[in-house]
């Protein structure tokens, strides 16, 4: 019984994660303005990572390899959002429209004709 | 005269003080050389014909370049394959080629005292390859010194020095706060990771080359982290030069000695030690530490001279200058807009 | 002839580097060129972790993705800055 438990638990957190990179590489592709598509990175470069992490750990047991797995989670914790705010940072000293954006608060636009020369 | 004799030995120049000291005449020259060129393809333009003559000369030659790049590459593809096929297939062993691979295999630990098999080939069966390709490096670092080094005459203004002594507003995200953070908590752990690639190199994956890698790469993080002025501090550009000779000539002449007394079979007077702990394998931990001080030198040398033109920090000659500093970080982001 | 899934995984990662090669030459972004080099360097480091050398993979992931792209990047800078100080344009800038 309880390694049925055990085996769902894990199952749920591996399709959670999966979903989540699902929706991740989706808006990656689909959005069409950087600081959407940065959005759609995260989720799947901390929850994405954190469940698969945890999904291992609770199918292994408790040891070692596992919790170096969970400090590499941390790790990612960490140099994910840094890297997304210099990302952002960029955008935003930039982008000659960004103001055009976040009054209209529109996400489709013109944002992909920038992909080439940025 | 003295201190003549050890600037000279240093290498170190004089470097700008001031942005009154600026010498603007190797710009207004190229502007000049520029519009002399512009001028002459004018008249030639005007001598030839019209300019869709060169378009279509230069058509021409770009198809020609893109046939004779797709003739080129499809002969070298049909000779690689050629040589291809007279290798063993893939899992299949060849007795030929694998006497050597099965010594090193076998006797490796034994012989070299390494219990990876890779760093006892290339820091102790092969340790000749290993010094040149960490001289290659060095060479590299000098190449490119040559190239981008500023000094009086090389001022370009893609460096951030050139802002900072003009006062103008260079954007970096050196006063950055998130990024400051993140550095406290992560350069540790990163350059704790490095030491230990490195020292654990005869015991398990890693070495010379790998954990002067990520040492470089912690020192890099550490400069867009806290700034140059930081590092400077640290890493100074008399420091740098002496740890990337001294390493050098170390490695030269422990493996010149090695070469001279064991690898002939006479008695070498080095320990192998117990393979396993990390004082073992003879001279694999010395000389994985020279070459990994060589490569964290080379990759932060190269960072800072693509990144501002000079090595390390400039000296004492040019420590008094806060102000421009202080200028060209308060006036960030405004440049690059 | 049965695959495993380490194989089919194998063959996925050689076909897209072999793309990502490709298309380093292709693109006509320099900054896109440095950034599927640096995705490069990252399959080829999980592909030496494959073949069972973690050391060539360390090092992979050290020089080709972190430092040399590093590199490649402030070059782009430089060159970018240098051809906004000379103002001839021919239409040969193409990042």
């Amino acid at each position: 019984m309880g390694e049925w438990i055990r085996f769902f638990i894990v199952a749920a957190l591996l399709l959670l994660a999966l979903a989540c990179f699902a929706s991740a590489v989706l808006g990656v592709w689909r959005f069409g303005y950087v600081m959407n598509r940065m959005h759609a990175a995260g989720i799947g470069d901390s929850l994405g990572i954190f469940c698969v992490a945890a999904a291992l750990f609770i199918a292994g047991g408790p040891s070692w390899e596992e919790a170096k797995a969970l400090l590499l989670v941390f790790f990612l914790w960490f140099t994910s959002p840094v890297s997304t705010h210099f990302l952002g940072q960029v955008e935003f000293f930039n982008s000659p429209d960004l103001p055009v954006y976040a009054a209209a608060g529109k996400e489709e636009g013109d944002g992909s004709r920038r992909n080439g020369n940025c | 005269m003295k201190e003549k004799f050890w600037r000279w030995l240093d290498g170190s120049r004089e470097y700008l003080e001031d942005a009154s000291d600026m010498d603007e005449t190797p710009y207004r020259e190229r502007e000049e050389v520029k519009t002399q060129i512009r001028e002459r393809n004018d008249s030639l333009d005007k001598r030839r014909g019209t300019r869709a003559v060169i378009r279509a000369e230069e058509k021409g030659f770009r198809l020609l370049y893109s046939w004779v790049a797709v003739i080129s590459a499809i002969f070298l593809i049909g000779v690689l394959l050629y040589v291809v096929s007279y290798l063993p297939r893939y899992g299949q062993e060849n007795p030929q080629t694998t006497l050597v691979a099965r010594r090193y295999l076998e006797d490796g630990v034994r012989e070299t005292g390494a219990i990876n098999a890779v760093a006892g080939m290339i820091l102790d069966y092969r340790a000749f390859d290993t010094l040149g390709e960490s001289h290659v490096l060095f060479t590299a670092l000098v190449c490119v010194m040559i190239l981008l080094e500023k000094d009086r005459k090389n001022m370009r203004r893609g460096y951030e020095d050139y802002y900072r002594i003009t006062g103008e507003g260079f954007y970096t995200p050196n006063r950055d706060g998130i990024m400051q953070a993140a550095g406290f908590v992560l350069l540790p752990s990163i350059l704790l990771f490095g030491i230990y690639i490195l020292l654990n190199g005869q015991n398990g994956p890693g070495g010379g080359f790998s954990g002067g890698t990520v040492l470089g790469s912690g020192l890099i993080i550490f400069t867009m982290a806290f700034g140059f002025d930081t590092v400077d501090r640290i890493a100074s550009r008399r420091l740098l030069k002496g740890v990337t000779v001294v390493a050098l000539g170390f490695y030269s002449f422990a493996k010149g000695y090695v070469f001279f007394t064991g690898a002939n079979g006479l008695e070498s007077h080095i320990p192998k030690g117990t393979p396993g702990a990390i004082l073992s394998g003879g001279l694999i931990l010395p000389l994985d530490i020279a070459v990994g001080l060589v490569v964290a030198c080379t990759m932060f040398g190269f960072y800072s001279l693509f990144r501002r033109g000079s090595i390390g920090g400039k000296g004492k000659a040019c420590s008094g200058k806060k102000a421009g500093t202080g200028a060209g970080t308060k006036a960030e982001g405004k440049d690059n807009a | 002839m049965a695959l495993g899934v380490t194989e089919i995984v194998k063959i996925l990662l050689l076909v897209l580097l072999i793309v990502c090669a490709i298309s380093v030459n292709v693109t006509r972004s320099l900054l896109q060129s440095v950034i599927i080099f640096m995705a490069y360097s990252s399959i080829m480091c999980i592909l030496w972790i494959f073949m069972e050398s973690p050391d060539l993979a360390i090092t992979e992931a050290a020089v080709g993705a972190g430092v040399s792209g590093v590199l490649f990047l402030l070059t782009l800078r430089r060159i970018r800055e240098e051809d906004e100080d000379s103002s001839e344009d021919d239409g040969n800038t193409d990042f």
